[in-house]
């Protein structure tokens, strides 16, 4: 059954192309609504805080080596500190803090929100897809699949003895969701809502990031061990200089 | 190829010249990430386009797919002077990054120049 079928000129016109600049334009399109209902949160002086003091226990972490170990170890117990810590955060307190990010109003609907914009158009497009363009072999994929594939791909189409590779509209529509991301971040520059780990990724840092991270920020310093580099530089100040006179 | 200059616009260096304390500036590395996707995003539309016009099938059009790639790397690695500690923090960002989502914008691409092409 490897005969080529020959597909009307009609089909290539009418579905897939249109089906493709739909897709593009409804990314644009959520993209620029996304950007408009973007509410300006005033930020929760707390949130930020916590947020800078986790940045300046990354930075202790990040250049330990470069100051005396003296001066690292106070810094370092100052942060770590048992009773006035920064980064110590008592276990009643922790869980306070997710509990109220959830609860408060301003962040629910800010996340309704998000999600609403992601999910809608997905949902009617895929639903104007099976509507108007179901029932016919729309394109051909040019790579051969199992046969285990045909009940996915071939969802329209009765016919059991037409090749795999010969797809419905409805998984040129899942084609074209996952390749246009890409193309998406071409031409809308960095930031643009239509990847969907990227939302989840957003979504997950919300309400866990001041609790988990302190912790494990207090972990990281912790472990650090101090190596100090002063002694070390003057051996490669020698060595640059070295190269420098050659 | 205009596709490398034009999305390779600026690799900021992103460690200092010391080679046994290494020190990394995170915004610089991110900034050398995003030219790696983006190039390697544009590379991989381009080679799905030529895989679909040429006739590849099958296995065919992987092994572009790869070469592709390749190629794209081998751009990046040229571009960074051959100095690629100085750019990025390990090899594997420079070679394998990207990969996976350049595959499905690929064969996208692929799919519908061929079907443009052959088919209709």
């Amino acid at each position: 059954m490897a005969e080529d079928l020959v597909l009307d000129t009609a089909i290539r016109d009418w579905v897939l192309i249109p089906l493709s600049v739909v897709m593009v334009l409804i990314g644009i399109l959520r993209y620029f609504v996304s950007k408009l209902m973007r509410s300006s949160q005033v930020p929760d002086p707390k949130i930020v805080k916590e947020g800078q003091v986790i940045v300046r226990a990354r930075n202790l972490r990040a250049g330990a080596n470069f100051i005396p170990p003296k001066s690292f170890r106070s810094r370092r117990v100052y942060f770590s500190n048992e009773e006035n810590g920064l980064l110590f955060v008592p276990k009643g307190q922790a869980q306070n803090a997710q509990a109220q990010m959830f609860s408060d109003p301003n962040m629910a609907m800010d996340m309704m929100k998000k999600n609403l914009s992601m999910i809608i158009p997905q949902t009617l497009t895929f639903a104007w897809v099976n509507f108007f363009f179901s029932g016919f072999v729309a394109a051909k994929i040019p790579f051969p699949l199992t046969q285990r594939f045909r009940s996915m791909l071939q969802n329209g189409i009765d016919l059991s003895t037409v090749d795999v590779s010969y797809v419905s509209s409805r998984s040129w529509y899942f084609l074209n969701l996952f390749g246009l991301r890409g193309l998406f971040s071409l031409i809308l520059g960095e930031e643009n809502a239509t990847d969907d780990t990227q939302r989840m990724m957003q979504m997950s840092g919300f309400g866990f990031d001041p609790t988990k991270s302190l912790g494990a920020e207090k972990d990281g310093l912790d472990i650090v061990q101090h190596e100090w580099a002063l002694p070390k530089f003057e051996h490669r100040a020698e060595a640059v200089l070295k190269k420098l006179i050659r | 190829m205009a596709g490398h200059s034009d999305s390779n616009s600026s690799e900021k260096k992103s460690s200092e010249a010391m080679n046994d304390v290494p020190t990394f500036s995170a915004e610089n590395l991110q900034n050398n990430m995003k030219v790696i996707y983006y190039s390697r995003t544009f590379m991989s539309i381009i080679g799905g386009v030529l895989a679909g016009i040429l006739g590849f099938t099958g296995f065919m059009g992987f092994v572009l797919y790869l070469l592709v790639m390749a190629i794209t790397s081998i751009g990046l690695i040229a571009k960074a002077k051959f100095s690629v500690h100085a750019y990025f923090d390990s090899w594997n960002r420079i070679i394998l990054d990207g990969f996976m989502g350049g595959l499905m914008s690929f064969v996208l691409f692929w799919t519908f120049a061929y079907d443009i092409v052959h088919i209709f």
